[in-house]
Formats: C-alpha cells, sequence, structure tokens
C-alpha cells in the first residue's frame, strides 16, 4: 500500500481509519459506501476508473487546464480555484522550468482515507473517482495534509471554507458535455496542445511522479521542431 | 451588482506620496477595458493633458487589463500600457504599447483592472500588490540591476519558494489571518506577475521597456524610460482572487468550438494553413532554434505558444524581430548556422536584460553602418565613437552597443533622446531624404511593411501616434508572398480572398472587396481610407482593449474550415461572442467596432490638445522621394488587386513612391469620413457627442482646439 501519512499516526485527531475501527466489530466493515478495513489493517477502496496523465515536457504553459476547470467547477476564472496546477520558472531551462500538479486518483487515496467525515470518497457511481462531497466537508483540511505529493493535490477553498479535489469533472454544472470517466474533462478538452491524458489505465502507483508523467509527443510535435524524445 | 469579467476595483498609485487609492471599476464599465480604459483613465486623471514630454511629472501611465484576460477566451491574454511615451517625434504623444505573459490575469486575481501611475517618487521605489493590499518599498538596492535579476530578488523578498515543486505557499501575513474567513487571503502555487525596467529605463532612455518574465515586453512607446523619469522600478501583483464570468458554458462552448473547428487539429495538422487562430503551436524566431529540446511557451489562455524556453539556458521567451535584431551583423562573423543563432539570441537576451527596445536595429543599425563607411562615425571622427565597431557582428559588440544605448554612453547618449532627434543634432537631416536613416513615421523605424507598399500600416500609423504594429491585414502579405517566394500553392484566390475578408469588415466595408486593393490607382481613394478606419476601430476596441493577441487575431480567413471563413465576427466563436460570455453583455460584433471609434475618437481628443495638426501628419521625406525597392526580405511584395480589366490578382506593389498632394487628398478623406475637421484633422462638437464625449469637446472648446464642421 502506499505511504502511511503523519496524520494518521496522530493520536489526537479522529481520522476516517479511527472512525471505521472504532465501527468495526469483526475486523471487516464497510466504510461509508465506499472502503473496507481489513483485518490486517489495510483500508481498500475500488480502483478509480479513469487517470489524468500529464507530458510536462510538452505544455505550453498557457494556463488554459486552469481556468477550464475552476470554469467547468465554480462558474468564475481562477487559479487558485483549478483542481490542476501548473507552476512555472520563465528563466528556468527546459524541461525543468514547468511543472504540472494534477490528481492521481491515487489507489489508497490518503485523502479519502484520512477524512473523518465521509466528504472526501468514492463515487462508486461516478467510476470511483474520488471526490468531495462539499454538503460533508467540515473544513478539517487533513485530506489536504494527508496528499503525500507536494504540492498537494487538493485544494482549500477560501471563500466556502472547504476542500476540494478534482473529480475528473463529475460535478461540473457549467459544462455542457458530460464530465468524468465516462465523459470529458475540462482541462483535457482545452489543451491546445494536447499535454494531458486520460487513461483508464492506473499508473504504477509509486510515490515518484514518474508514472504520471508520461510521453504525449508525436511525430506531428516532431515536425513542429520539438523533440518527441 | 456582479460586475462578471472584471475585478472591481482601479489602483491609483501616487508616488509622489507614496499612497494608493482605489477607486470603482463600474465608473468606467462603459470603456470595456484595456486602451478603451487606460485612455479614460488618463484623460481623467492626467491634469494637463498639452505635455509633450513623457518625463513630465504630470504624466500618467495606466496599465490596464482585459475582461478577457485568465478567462479561457482564446489568445486574449495581453496588458495594455498607455501614457505619454519618450519614444516619438517632434513631440512625445500619448501613445499605447502592450505586452504579454501572465501579467494582466494576474492583475485581476490581485483584485485590480488597472493601475493609474501618478507623479514621480523622490527615491527609486517598487510597489508589492497582494490581494488589494499595496506596499511601496525602497528600491535602492534594486536600482541598477538588470530585469532577471530584479525579479528575482523581489520573488525572494516576498517569500516565493525557489523550487518548482516546493507547493503551496501562504499570502497571509500571520496565521490569525488565515484562519479567519474574513482576512484569509488563501494560497497559490503561481509566482508574482512582476514589471520592471532595466537600465535603459533607468537612464531614461527612449528605448527603455517595460519587461515582464524573460521576454515579454512593452517596447515601442519608451515606457521604460517613462517609470524611469518616475524613479519606479517594478510592480509585482500576487493574487487569489476570481473573476466572475457571467456564462460559463458559453464560454466553455465557444472555445472549443475554436479549437475543434478553427484550429487545425493536432493530430493530423495542416502546417501550411492560412488562418491567424489556427495555426498549431509554433516558434516565431527569425533564426532556428538552437536545439529541439523546448517547449512552446504561451501567454495566458493562448491556443498556440509562439515563444520557447529551450534547454541551452538562453533565448528564453525571445521571439519575433528581438531574435533578429543583429542579424545582419552578426551574419558577417559568424562561421556556422549555430554560431549565428547563439549570437543572435544572446544579443537578444542582451537587450531583454537591459530592457532596450531593439526595434531601432530594424533600420537603425544600416544608418549607424552608414555613417561609419562614410567616414563620420568612429573614433575621432565627426560623430565621435569609441565602439569597437572593428568587432561589428560579433557578440561583444553586440552588448556593449546595448549597454551604450542603455546607459547614455558613447553615441547612446545622444540616441537615448530619440534616433530622429539625434540625425538632426547631428546634422544628418538628408538621411530622411535619402532612406539612409528609414524612420518612417514619427520618428520611429519602418516595421518591414512599408506605407508606399502595405498602405493601411503606413496611414494607420501617421494617423495616429506610432508604428502601429498590427498584422490584422499584413497576413495577406505574410501568406501571399511566402507562397510566391517559395512557390508554395496559393491556398485561397486573390478574388475569393477579398470577399472572405470583407464579409467581415462591417460595417464601413462589408462586402466591399475594393477597400483592399492597394494598386496606384486605388491607394488613396475613400475605399482604403474606409478600410483604414474599420481598422483603426477594430483594433483600438477587440485588440487593444478587449487585448486579442495581434498574432492571433482578426481571423478573417481559414483554410482549416470548409467554407474557408475564419473565426472573426462568426457567431460561434467570434470576439464579441468572448466579450459577451464573459461579461454579459449583448454586444453585437459592429457593437465593439463602434466602441473602438469612440476610444480612437477620445485618443485623437488628446493628441489634439497636445498640439495634433494635420501639417504635421507627414511621413518622413523618403517615404515621397524615393522609390521602395527592397524589402526586409523579399524584393517584391505581393498584394490582391485589380487589374486593368478589374479581375482580382495577386500582384507586386513594390517599386513605387508616396504622392504627397494625394497623400493629403487620403487625409481630407479620412478626415471627413471620421467627422473630423479636414482643415486640422480635429475632432468636432457633433462627432464627440455623438459619441457621448460632450465633456471631451468642452475641454476641446475651452483650448480653442475643438474641430470645425459636423459628422460623417
Amino acid at each position: 500500500m502506499g505511504p502511511r501519512n503523519t496524520h494518521l499516526d496522530d493520536p489526537g485527531g479522529m481520522t476516517r481509519r479511527r472512525f471505521v475501527a472504532s465501527m468495526a466489530a469483526t475486523g471487516c466493515v464497510a466504510a461509508g459506501s465506499s472502503g473496507v478495513l481489513l483485518a490486517d489493517g489495510r483500508f481498500v477502496i475500488p480502483i478509480a476508473e479513469g487517470f489524468l496523465v500529464v507530458d510536462t515536457k510538452k505544455c505550453q504553459g498557457c494556463g488554459s487546464c486552469m481556468m477550464a476547470c475552476s470554469l467547468a467547477h465554480s462558474g468564475a476564472a481562477s487559479y487558485s480555484g483549478s483542481r490542476i496546477q501548473i507552476m512555472q520558472d520563465s528563466f528556468g531551462d527546459w524541461p525543468d522550468d514547468l511543472f504540472i500538479a494534477q490528481c492521481r486518483q491515487c489507489q489508497n487515496a490518503p485523502c479519502v482515507e484520512v477524512c473523518p467525515t465521509g466528504a472526501n470518497h468514492v463515487d462508486e457511481a461516478n467510476g470511483n473517482v474520488r471526490r468531495v462531497d462539499p454538503e460533508l466537508c467540515i473544513g478539517c483540511r487533513m485530506c489536504i495534509q494527508a496528499c503525500p505529493f507536494t504540492p498537494a493535490r487538493l485544494q482549500w477553498d477560501t471563500g466556502n471554507r472547504k476542500s476540494q479535489k478534482c473529480d475528473l469533472c463529475v460535478d461540473t454544472p457549467h459544462l455542457d458535455e458530460k464530465g468524468g470517466p465516462d465523459g470529458i474533462q475540462a482541462c483535457v478538452r482545452v489543451c491546445p496542445v494536447q499535454a494531458i491524458g486520460f487513461t483508464r489505465e492506473m499508473p504504477s502507483q509509486t510515490l515518484a511522479d514518474s508514472s504520471y508523467q508520461v510521453n504525449l509527443r508525436d511525430w506531428v510535435w516532431k515536425r513542429l521542431g520539438m523533440t518527441a524524445e | 451588482m456582479t460586475l462578471y469579467g472584471y475585478a472591481g476595483k482601479i489602483l491609483r498609485l501616487d508616488l509622489t506620496a507614496q499612497r494608493a487609492i482605489e477607486i470603482d471599476t463600474g465608473e468606467y464599465r462603459s470603456w470595456g477595458g484595456g486602451h478603451g480604459l487606460g485612455s479614460a483613465l488618463f484623460w481623467d486623471f492626467c491634469t494637463d493633458k498639452t505635455i509633450t514630454d513623457g518625463t513630465d511629472p504630470a504624466n500618467v501611465v495606466v496599465l490596464t487589463s482585459s475582461p478577457l484576460n485568465g478567462t479561457l477566451a482564446p489568445s486574449a491574454g495581453r496588458c495594455e500600457v498607455v501614457g505619454v511615451g519618450l519614444n516619438t517625434h517632434p513631440v512625445h504623444w500619448y501613445t499605447r504599447s502592450n505586452i504579454g505573459g501572465r501579467f494582466g490575469t494576474m492583475l485581476r486575481h490581485a483584485g485590480y483592472d488597472a493601475i493609474v501611475i501618478e507623479g514621480r517618487a523622490s527615491s527609486p521605489v517598487w510597489v508589492d500588490v497582494r490581494n488589494r493590499k499595496v506596499v511601496f518599498h525602497d528600491a535602492s538596492d534594486l536600482w541598477g540591476t538588470d530585469t532577471q535579476t530584479a525579479q528575482e530578488r523581489i520573488w525572494r523578498r516576498i517569500g516565493v519558494p525557489r523550487d518548482l515543486k516546493t507547493g503551496w505557499w501562504n499570502l497571509n501575513e500571520t496565521a490569525e489571518e488565515a484562519l479567519d474567513p474574513a482576512t484569509d487571503q488563501g494560497r497559490t502555487t503561481q509566482r508574482p506577475a512582476i514589471m520592471t525596467i532595466g537600465p535603459a529605463g533607468e537612464n531614461v532612455t527612449c528605448g527603455g521597456c517595460l519587461v515582464h518574465d524573460a521576454g515579454n515586453v512593452a517596447a515601442v512607446a519608451g515606457f521604460g524610460g517613462v517609470w524611469g523619469s518616475k524613479n519606479l522600478k517594478a510592480i509585482s501583483v500576487i493574487g487569489t482572487g476570481e473573476i466572475p464570468v457571467a456564462d460559463a458554458t458559453a464560454l466553455l462552448r465557444a472555445r472549443t468550438a475554436i479549437q475543434e473547428k478553427y484550429v487545425s487539429n493536432i493530430e493530423q495538422p495542416d502546417f501550411e494553413a492560412w488562418t491567424k487562430i489556427g495555426k498549431q503551436p509554433k516558434l516565431m524566431a527569425m533564426v532556428p532554434p538552437p536545439t529541439d529540446e523546448y517547449r512552446p511557451q504561451a501567454c495566458q489562455g493562448c491556443v498556440s505558444g509562439c515563444r520557447a524556453r529551450y534547454s541551452v539556458g538562453y533565448g528564453h521567451e525571445t521571439k519575433c524581430q528581438v531574435t533578429s535584431w543583429y542579424f545582419a551583423p552578426a551574419r558577417r562573423v559568424a562561421k556556422s548556422t549555430e554560431e549565428l543563432v547563439e549570437i543572435n539570441l544572446r544579443a537578444a537576451d542582451a537587450a531583454q536584460r537591459y530592457g532596450l527596445n531593439t526595434y531601432f536595429a530594424l533600420t537603425g543599425l544600416h544608418w549607424l553602418e552608414h555613417l561609419v563607411e562614410e567616414g563620420v562615425l568612429g573614433p575621432g571622427k565627426t560623430i565621435h565613437s569609441e565602439l569597437p565597431w572593428e568587432d561589428y557582428g560579433t557578440l561583444e559588440f553586440a552588448e556593449k552597443l546595448v549597454h551604450a544605448l542603455s546607459c547614455r554612453e558613447d553615441i547612446g547618449a545622444d540616441l537615448a533622446d530619440g534616433w530622429v532627434q539625434t540625425a538632426y543634432k547631428w546634422g544628418r537631416e538628408k538621411d530622411l531624404r535619402t532612406g539612409h536613416m528609414a524612420f518612417s513615421y514619427w520618428g520611429q523605424p519602418e516595421h518591414g511593411y512599408d506605407p508606399r507598399a502595405e498602405v493601411e500600416w503606413g496611414y494607420g500609423s501617421i494617423l495616429g501616434e506610432r508604428d502601429i504594429c498590427e498584422h490584422c491585414f499584413n497576413i495577406i502579405f505574410t501568406n501571399v508572398t511566402a507562397a510566391f517566394a517559395f512557390a508554395k500553392p496559393m491556398r485561397i484566390p486573390a478574388e475569393e480572398l477579398v470577399s472572405i475578408i470583407s464579409e467581415k469588415l462591417s460595417p464601413y466595408a462589408k462586402n466591399r472587396p475594393e477597400v483592399l486593393d492597394y494598386s496606384d490607382e486605388n491607394m488613396y481613394s475613400e475605399d482604403v481610407a474606409q478600410l483604414v478606419r474599420w481598422h483603426r476601430h477594430y483594433t483600438r476596441f477587440y485588440k487593444e482593449s478587449a487585448l486579442y493577441c495581434d498574432l492571433r487575431w482578426p481571423d478573417f480567413y481559414n483554410t482549416n474550415t470548409p467554407d474557408r471563413r475564419g473565426a472573426t465576427a462568426s457567431d460561434d466563436a467570434g470576439e464579441h461572442v468572448f466579450w459577451n460570455a464573459v461579461t454579459g453583455d449583448d454586444l453585437s460584433f459592429d457593437d465593439g467596432i463602434e466602441l473602438g471609434r469612440r476610444i480612437w475618437n477620445l485618443d485623437n481628443a488628446i493628441w489634439t490638445l497636445q498640439g495634433r495638426h494635420r501639417d504635421m501628419v507627414q511621413f518622413a521625406p523618403f517615404i515621397y522621394e524615393t522609390k521602395y525597392e527592397q524589402g526586409e526580405l523579399f524584393p517584391f511584395f505581393m498584394w490582391p488587386c485589380r487589374d486593368a480589366g478589374g479581375e482580382w490578382v495577386y500582384r507586386d506593389i513594390m517599386g513605387r513612391s508616396m504622392d504627397r498632394q494625394k497623400f493629403e487628398g487620403f487625409k481630407t478623406s479620412f478626415y471627413r469620413l471620421e467627422g473630423w475637421d479636414v482643415a486640422s484633422g480635429w475632432p468636432t462638437r457633433t462627432t464627440l457627442e455623438g459619441l457621448d464625449l460632450a465633456g471631451v469637446a468642452a475641454t476641446l472648446e475651452a483650448a480653442g482646439r475643438l474641430g470645425k464642421g459636423g459628422s460623417s
């Protein structure tokens, strides 16, 4: 399983794991509707049916994915409110001048595991996407802290005082197409250079980002003058 | 009431008192944004609009965003700058420039639609803007630094993580602030967008630029020198705010239409497509890339990046003319293409770091060469210069020249105050007659699309206040001349091309293809005057106020679509469609043109107060007295014209001069169509009142400069 995070070892908080454990009598109990705590202590949730992969060597840094994300979800343009983050250093050298941080829809999903209310959950009706139900979120930010990646792939919604995360566009009231694993994802749709891809095959669940970093450059890219290596 | 598309506040920076004042954007809503908003703010806050010196403390410089910045409107990520510049002759006109990158977008996330810069600081300052918190800082230790160093030092002072992957950083100053919903400033992964000047600006040179990130530059107007005169080193903006959008669904739908209908399919692209919005990302450099290890780099929201960041560590984000300002001399010494490319890109970096406008080099270097060859410029010569002219073409010479021009040293001591001004000072007026000094309009260098050939470029520049640098119709030259030069297919025949374009020239020239006929017989006609009007009004709103990118808009024709009609003015993805989706307006395409006319008239009112008269509206003498024989790239200039039988053909229009008397007739036609006084070129009461600018008319009348006559 994936890494344990410091929060899980914090004796003070009521994590989802503790919540589930406290309710378990037989060593195997459903957590909400989607998690199972095994007798050996592992917390198992269904694998997501979709993942975003990116090519940081290809990205043109236009920020369109960030704008599309916030617009599709909230109807407003916001970088801080985007579920995908593009970070750039104008003076840096390719390829280390840019980094893309997208939610990995983790197999073990520490953010889901740590949520004390079930707000951060596995949406079985929508391809097991890990998503936050804002109605249940109490704004404890434990999911943000539990994310093992830097930057954290969850965002703090300053206005609503709740956490939010990528849902592969399941809940996008401003998108007039179906979103989610069986639909489209706004960031994938608008990326002018197709530097963001969607796959149903789960990338390797290592801590390193490399499994979600793929080469999306092809003969067209090479013809445009840039390396496809 | 929600002001869709706007941050809602405008920031006034009083540098003299080091005081920040906020005003509501709503008061200026009718001007849209960008240039229109900037001109309106300049009108209100520049108390002496007769000034003709950009260094006058009364000068006001305005940075303005567009409602479209950062909203997914395609290729609309620029930021407009207006004020009295430093780079025109015979006077410093009220003028404009604009800059790409992230600044306009981040300014809005920081809470402001515009920044009005007033007064003059007593010592160097930089200004830190974070979520509407504004702090003036001493910039003594930044003064003298290059543009990259200044930005990196400010990032460190603000506390931006050095490592991209460090993650979210908090804009709160205390933990208590973060915990209180009323004060929480939020978090961001982004770096502050900084606009700064280098030594060329600090030394108040006409070539001083505003630079943002590595290669975004507001250059031609000389606003860097104006900032230098105000002791303003830099403005940094960062924020976590959001911009409300009226109809995000419509916005996303229109963006999808752009990418799926108008942009060439990236999986099977048409690499030779004739279109502006529909190109694949492609480095727009005048030299080959130094390596294939690079990414296209784009302004915020662009569908087609045109710059690059390389693995080799130089040339980042530099494009277009800046990549080749030193090409001609470097070609003489470079022993390989690789060396030629490296000299050019490193020379470009030098200019970017000094914050020096390189457009002087388009024709200015030829002039200096001419003076050296004539024996009047050099060590101990009439025009003394200790620059190592024997090393002309080397990178070392380029760097010394950039330093001299930026720091008022050697010949830079004179050229810093203007190249044409220097020609007069050096007694070289004759070079403006022979064309050895090819500075065509208002003391600015010929752009390469000579007024004697591409007339709308020349007319627009001289009827305005600067080299327009608006490639709306210039794409015709690019497509047709390149096809002719390299024996490529003419993707659209001349008659079809002008027909498609004219469909979109509403209202003045709709379905009037004759307005595009630049033949000798038609180049001074009222037809062309109508085209120039449309161009002036289109650009003042859509390109300079809505801030659509010059390289991507307008998209008149587009070979990616079945009917070859481009996105411009279309119902599914036209310029106004994005505007309406963001702002909630019900703007028609023609409404945008009319708003552009209003802005253009306000600009002319300012020029009129500055002393403009039609008698001053003259090209440099060589435009009338010599023939255009050699282009920047080709010995021909192809354009659609009607032949003797009235048939449309692509024809070479090089080899002619401008007729002075016929140009006067053209001016009269233009002024009449605009409803301006044909004797003076000044706006009239009737025209101004028709544009809801009665107050402007009253000001002109009080100054004794209101035009006589009625509207068109």
